[in-house]
């Protein structure tokens, strides 16, 4: 009941200076929101993650250029991310190798490009373009939605389009047979793929939705001929066991390479380390949007003193007509949490409100998730912002002697 | 007359300050007050008229000295259980009014009840039916700088009555009001006396110890002079004055 009251007093003090508590709620209204946003995105990217894995299924696979660390339990911890960046250790004779270990179904490489691609509708500047085999869509569970997938038995002149990217560039009614612009040479539109809901593919984060997808004597010839393999993904056959098709696979490409310059991770331990490293950078990120929460929180302790200064008179008659020490207390304690609790809850609604915008505006291939989690995480952290920036302040009121307070002039 | 002590101070003193600029606001002050008396403290000004206000209000502690409430030890309560004394027991009413500026009548008048922990209806309930006995009820929404000066002594003395104190402690209660409205405030302050209530009021108006059954002059933070042990035969013919002044009206 008691707590009634003390909430009546802080809204109508609160009231009273409305500008003021307002500008104070917006300095935890932007902290609030920022991290929230970082959380949502990270948490949006690493739902999109997993559900490729459950899509692929557990029997994929991918072998990387790259050595990879594991810990004593044989978990993957990493794996040499700049091995992407380098020349790749992957080669075309392993892709055979690949496909014709026993127990695999089909193998598809990944060499991925970047460049323009123009068709009659519109040029699109720079977006991804996947050099690969015919396999891909048997190994990484997308479907052609319109002809056929690239095949560089019939013509090394085609490419396949991923859906979005077919509707910006092509006028929808008739896409094959239509020709397209990429880095300067023209190709001939032969399929489109049906629209992934989880585009943000395991191995080269591309997003199959936006790719243009060749064949890898294309890809080459767009690369002075060298074929930079990022990713050879595999699926093994029905019914066999991944792991032991994963150590038939090490084994031969370990018996060609005569080095350990390469690592197979199956889907799902790709997926611990991607998920660990959106982790890792979801909490850097959120700790450095922590520091306007901070920032927010001083706000509130500046405010909150300058209101214990002004109202030094009012805490003398409050103490005078009977109010404890802890009643002061709680009173001026109330206001501050007030500030950041309703600072909190808008801040995760801005939050809602930005990821909507992100999305939108960058087309993100997925999408910000707000999960109860991360709403209970950020009103908690407004209440604990409110608490530790109000406390003081507080306990500064609460301890004006009334005598000296009542003396002080209005 | 029933004369328990409700009040007794004994050698208390009060200073401020440490070393060369301590200024002695109290000076070994002994003191008793019987329950339902209406004292009146004068004395010029730095005499220690407040100070002892403040230390009899719990506002303040003596530096030395004993200070018996109803009997009880109160020089070294908690601040806490003080707090609690100064809410039931002690009404204060103060020279500027000290209403809160941002409240109405009714809520600066049932402010001590909240503090005590009074619901929100029964406490303007209880504020409420207080007003109306100042004649205020039409004022009770009236924010207080919609009032005047003895408007807003009035709605202090009700904020002082609402917990049914024992205890009245005035500093002044007239020093901001003019000779009419000072005489409305006087014969509400009697009247409260009269339904048993003890009454300690600091004033510098000597016309205003009529009111009073009991004068007491401050100096130099002592007491210099007590009505009530020169002659207590005056105090009948004091009463029979303010009762005198009363039937002028
Ligand atoms: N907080 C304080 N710190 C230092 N000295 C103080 C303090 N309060 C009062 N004094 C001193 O104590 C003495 C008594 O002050 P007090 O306020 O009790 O006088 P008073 O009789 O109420 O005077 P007035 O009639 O002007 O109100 C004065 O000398 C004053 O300067
Ligand atoms: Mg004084």
């Amino acid at each position: 009941m008691m707590w009634l009251s003390d909430i009546r007093i802080a809204v109508a003090s609160l009231k009273a200076t409305r500008v003021r508590t307002f500008l104070t709620i917006f300095g935890i209204i932007i902290g609030v929101a920022s991290v929230t946003l970082v959380l949502a995105l990270g948490e949006g990217a690493k739902h999109s993650i997993k559900s490729q894995v459950a899509l692929a299924g557990g029997d994929v696979a991918t072998v990387r250029p790259g050595k990879l660390s594991r810990d004593q339990q044989g978990d993957v911890t990493g794996y040499d991310i700049l091995a992407n960046f380098n020349a790749s250790t992957l080669t075309e004779n392993d892709i055979q190798v690949v496909s014709t270990t026993p127990g695999v179904a089909a193998a598809t490489p990944v060499m991925g490009l970047r460049g323009s691609v123009s068709g009659g509708k519109h040029t699109i500047e720079d977006t991804q373009i996947v050099a690969t085999n015919s396999a891909l869509p048997q190994v990484l569970s997308q479907r052609v939605k319109t002809g056929e997938f690239v095949n560089p038995d019939i013509n090394r002149n085609t490419v396949v389009l991923g859906d979005t990217i077919a509707n910006l560039l092509l006028d929808s009614d008739q896409t094959t047979g239509q020709q397209v612009t990429i880095r300067g040479a023209t190709y001939t539109v032969i399929g489109v793929l049906a629209h992934s809901d989880t585009p943000l593919a395991l191995n080269g984060l591309f997003d199959s939705n936006m790719a243009a997808y060749v064949s890898l004597d294309a890809g080459k010839a767009m690369n002075q001929g060298l074929a930079q393999i990022q990713t050879i993904n595999f699926r093994a056959k029905d019914g066999s066991d991944l792991e032991a098709v994963k150590r038939a696979v090490t084994a031969r490409l370990r018996a060609e390479h005569k080095a350990d310059d390469f690592a197979v991770i199956s889907s799902r331990e790709a997926l611990s380390v991607t998920e660990g490293i959106f982790n890792l950078i979801t909490k850097y990120t959120a700790g450095v949007a922590a520091i306007s929460l901070l920032v927010g929180g001083i706000g509130v302790m500046n405010i909150m003193l300058v209101a214990v200064t002004e109202r030094t008179r009012e805490i003398g008659i409050r103490k005078a007509v009977g109010a404890t020490n802890g009643q002061i207390l709680r009173q001026f304690l109330t206001e501050a949490i007030i500030m950041s609790l309703v600072g909190g809850l808008a801040g995760v609604g801005l939050a809602g409100l930005g990821a909507f915008a992100i999305t939108f505006l960058f087309a993100l291939p997925f999408t910000p998730i707000v999960t109860w989690g991360i709403f209970g995480a950020a009103i908690s952290v407004s209440l604990f912002v409110g608490v530790l920036f109000g406390i003081f302040p507080a306990i500064r009121a609460a301890r004006k002697d009334p005598i000296v307070a009542l003396r002080q002039l209005q | 007359m029933r004369s328990h002590p409700v009040i007794e101070l004994t050698n208390l003193s009060k200073m401020f300050g440490y070393g060369d600029a301590t200024t002695i606001a109290l000076d070994n002050i002994s003191l008793r007050i019987n329950k339902g008396e209406f004292v009146a403290v004068m004395g010029p000004s730095g005499s220690g008229k407040t100070t002892l206000m403040n230390i009899l209000g719990l506002l303040d502690t003596s530096t030395h000295g004993d200070y018996l409430l109803s009997g009880q030890n109160v020089g070294n309560v908690s601040s806490r259980k003080r707090a609690k004394i100064r809410r039931t027991k002690i009404g204060f009413v103060f020279q500027s009014f000290n209403l809160l500026g941002r409240m109405n009548v009714l809520d600066n008048v049932s402010l001590p009840l909240m503090y005590g922990g009074k619901s929100k209806l029964a406490r303007l309930h209880a504020a409420s039916r207080l007003l109306k006995t100042f004649g205020l009820q039409e004022r009770e929404y009236y924010m207080p700088y919609q009032l005047s000066g003895g408007q807003l002594q009035r709605v202090a003395i009700a904020r002082a009555l609402v917990n049914r104190p024992s205890i009245i402690l005035a500093d002044e209660p007239t020093g901001n009001l003019d000779t009419k409205s000072s005489e409305i405030i006087m014969h509400e302050l009697r009247e409260i006396h009269k339904r048993g209530n003890t009454i300690i009021m600091v004033t510098h108006n000597p016309t205003l110890t009529v009111y009073a059954d009991r004068v007491i002059h401050m100096l130099d933070g002592r007491i210099d002079s007590d009505s009530s042990e020169r002659k207590v035969r005056r105090r009948n013919s004091k009463r029979s004055l303010g009762g005198a002044v009363e039937a002028k009206k």
